[in-house]
Formats: C-alpha cells, structure tokens, sequence
C-alpha cells in the first residue's frame, strides 16, 4: 500500500534540491510512508526516485550501504576511504538515476558504479597503502575454518588474528585492482560468475580466468600460512 | 580431464558450484593426480583464509549517520550551483533555524559591544585632544617661585597635576624671589597690541537713563 502519492515530473537539479531541503522527513505519515516503502522492491524505489519522491532513494541506500561498504572496503583496505567511496557511490547514483534504465538490476548498476570508483580510486593511490582496518568480529574465534586453520599451524607460521589480518590484507594490496575486485566479490563476498561478469561487463570466462591468475598470486604470498 | 582445465574448477568445486558430471570428472582427475591433489588442497585452504575476511566489520554505529553525512554532502556537492536564496532556503528549512538565531543574536551582540567601546574610546580621545589644545592655546604659563609646595586638591594626586599642567622645573635656590612670567611658545610678545575678544565685538553700550514715558 502506497500512502504518499508521487506527483511532478522528475527534474534532476529540482530533485537534488527537494532532496536537500527535505532529507527525512519528520511526521506520523512520513514514518508511514518510510515504512510503506521498506517493502517495496528495488524496482518500484527506482521508479519512485526518478518521478522525485527522495525518501524511496533513502531506502535503497539502507538497503545496500553495509554490502557495498564490505566490497568497497575489502578492495581499499581502509575504512574511511571506503566511506567516502560509498557515499561519492550512492551521490553518483543518485543524480544519475534519471539514465538508469532498468536493463540490469538496481543492486548491479550500483554494484558497478562502486566498483568502477574504487578502481578508480586505486589507480590514483597506487603508491600510498595507508591500512586502517575494521575491527575482527569476536565470532572469528569460534569459525570452524579458523580453527582448522590455527590447529595446523607451526611454531613458525603461529601469528595472532591481528597479524594474520594484516599479512591477508597485505596480499590482497599487492593484486592488480581488476584482480582484486574479482577475489573480493568471489571469494570474500560470495558472488557468483554471472554476477561478477555483469558488474564488470565482462565474459564469465574473463572473470575466472582473473580469479585463477589472482589465487596463484595469493598462494605465492600467503604460503606460509596455507 | 587435464591438469590445467582441473585447477581452474577447484574454486567452484570447493563451492559446489559445479555441475554434478563436471564436479564428479574432476574429483576423478585428483584422484589420479598427485600434484593437482596438492594444488586443491591449497587452493581450500586459501579460500578458507579470505572467508574470514567476512568477520572485519566496522563498529556497529558506524554507519549509523550514513544518511545523514549522504545528504550534507549532496547539499555540498550542488550547493554552488545554487542561488543564495535557494541555499538560505534549504538551510532555514533542514531544522537549523534555531542554531541560526542563536548565531545572529550572538553576531548583533558582540558587534553592539565592540561599536559602544569604540564610540566610548572615540569620546574619551576627543575630550583629551581638547585639553591638549585649550593647554596649548593658553597665553602664559604661571609658576609660583618662593612659594611654599604647591598645593593640591584633595582629589588631585601631585603627579596627575603635573601631568596636566606644563610645569617648567625651576631651582627654587637660585631663582629670584619674585613671581617669573615664563612665555609660552605661544604666548604673545609685548610688541604686539594686546587684542581683546571685545575688540571684535561691535557693541551699542547700553542706554541706562530713565526712558520717558508719555501719559
């Protein structure tokens, strides 16, 4: 049920400044209606921000910022950088939306935009690795890999979480931005070739063959660990 | 199978990604194979390793003012594009009213204070150049010689008076007894005719007889 009726035409730069002068807005039935929205499907939120209504563009935000945070922040290795390409993502999207067409879904062509920035990003900051990492969750101690992991390691190669975050994030840095991108959303994110391959406008064959090359180079940089 | 097409599955058949006949022909090929057996297993353990990259995680409240710092920043990024009266505009309507007033009262305050003290200052400096001038213009400067100290007011400190009159310091031993008319710099010399303000003032003297009266 739909309880805010969208009227006017979208205007980008109207848009924009509706959207700063109203950034949530307060009331019973502006809560109904950010509540009427939650349910709605990306679709429906795409085509409600293009016609200007703001708040539908506020959801999809909620709904995609901690998954596009995670990529973005596995492919920088620095929190803040990652905020900041987030938001610059989402800013992007935003005042683009009027050239979304639908051809591909929401969650890809944001995917993409987020991916393609932080390339970007990356090839500017080539030489300046700065870490600054999110904190492990306390979860990690009881992960059935970990333990696996920790219950072969040698006096050698025993190393603390801390240590073994780090010498991890080190070797995701010394991959080529392409390859990295393709690790962290396989590898780390979970998703599958298709999608990979859509985000990157690529062939699927393209994408494996970066996550082979990738894991070779991973294998040579963490052997002591694997 | 060969080797090389065997290790470019061994991702999606950790995953179980795999088509069941393709994952069944690669398992074949690993039994047969020791090297890519060896390969798998490292190639396990490195997916196991970037999994736990999963539990990095920012503190909770950390993207807890996302929307917020969004929405400043898409205010930012088209805010020059803007007329001034759409930025006012924006603001007075983003629930900054009541910081705004509390600024501009502030502002009007202390810019209130800062003009009195300068009006007070202005004063105070027209008042002192004033003595100066009416000190300066005085016709001659009078110093008691063989009298006692001088005397102060009560409410006079000595060094205040000294401050304001020009005392010339004078050797009370040797100086002669009588009263010394010191000339001012400006003081006019005795070639001169005196003049006096009434000189420059065409007055009708004043009729005193009795005027007559008429009955």
């Amino acid at each position: 049920m739909i309880a805010m009726k969208v009227t006017g035409k979208f205007k980008p730069g109207g848009e924009v400044r509706r959207a700063m002068a109203a950034p949530s807005p307060a009331g019973p039935s502006s809560v109904e209606h950010q509540v009427d929205l939650q349910l709605e499907d990306d679709e429906t939120l795409v085509a409600r921000t293009q016609k200007g209504d703001s708040a539908a563009f506020d959801v999809l935000i909620g709904r995609y910022k901690e998954r596009l945070y995670a990529t973005v922040y596995h492919m920088t290795a620095n929190h803040e950088d990652a905020n900041d390409l987030v938001q610059d993502t989402f800013i992007k999207a935003f005042k683009s939306i009027e050239s979304f067409r639908g051809r591909s879904s929401f969650y890809t062509w944001i995917y993409r935009i987020a991916v393609n920035r932080t390339i970007n990003f990356l090839k500017r900051r080539k030489n300046r690795n700065q870490y600054s990492l999110d904190d492990l969750e306390s979860s990690i101690q009881t992960d059935p890999d970990l333990v696996e992991m920790m219950s072969h390691v040698t006096p050698r190669r025993e190393a603390g979480l801390t240590e073994l975050q780090e010498k991890l994030n080190e070797a995701l840095q010394k991959l080529s931005e392409s390859h990295r991108a393709v690790v962290t959303m396989h590898d780390i994110q979970g998703m599958t070739h298709a999608d990979i391959a859509k985000v990157l406008k690529c062939s699927e064959g393209t994408v494996r063959s970066r996550l082979f090359y990738a894991r070779q180079q991973l294998q040579g940089l963490l052997s002591e660990y694997l | 199978m060969n080797c090389q097409k065997a290790q470019r599955l061994f991702g999606d058949l950790a995953r179980e990604r795999l088509a069941p006949e393709l994952a069944a022909e690669v398992r074949h090929h690993l039994t047969d194979c020791t090297d890519c057996r060896v390969l798998e297993q490292r190639a396990a353990r490195l997916q196991r390793l970037l999994a736990l990259k999963r539990y990095e995680r920012p503190a909770p409240q950390y993207l807890d003012n996302f929307l917020t710092e969004f929405h400043r920043r898409l205010l930012a990024e088209t805010q020059p594009r803007m007329g001034w009266w759409q930025r006012i505009d924006g603001l007075l309507s983003t629930g900054h009213t009541l910081a705004w007033r509390h600024g501009f009262a502030s502002a009007m305050g202390i810019i209130l204070a800062v003009g009195l003290m300068w009006m007070g200052l202005r004063e105070a400096n027209d008042l002192g150049s004033t003595d100066q001038m009416a000190a300066a213009n005085s016709p001659l400067t009078v110093t008691p010689v063989g009298a006692s100290a001088p005397q102060s007011s009560p409410l006079t400190a000595p060094s205040q008076l000294a401050s304001m009159l020009p005392v010339t310091p004078v050797d009370y031993e040797s100086a002669p007894t009588e009263s010394v008319i010191v000339p001012s710099p400006l003081t006019r010399t005795e070639s001169a005719a005196p003049q006096y303000v009434l000189d420059r003032i065409s007055v009708t003297p004043a009729n005193y007889e009795v005027a007559r009266v008429y009955f």
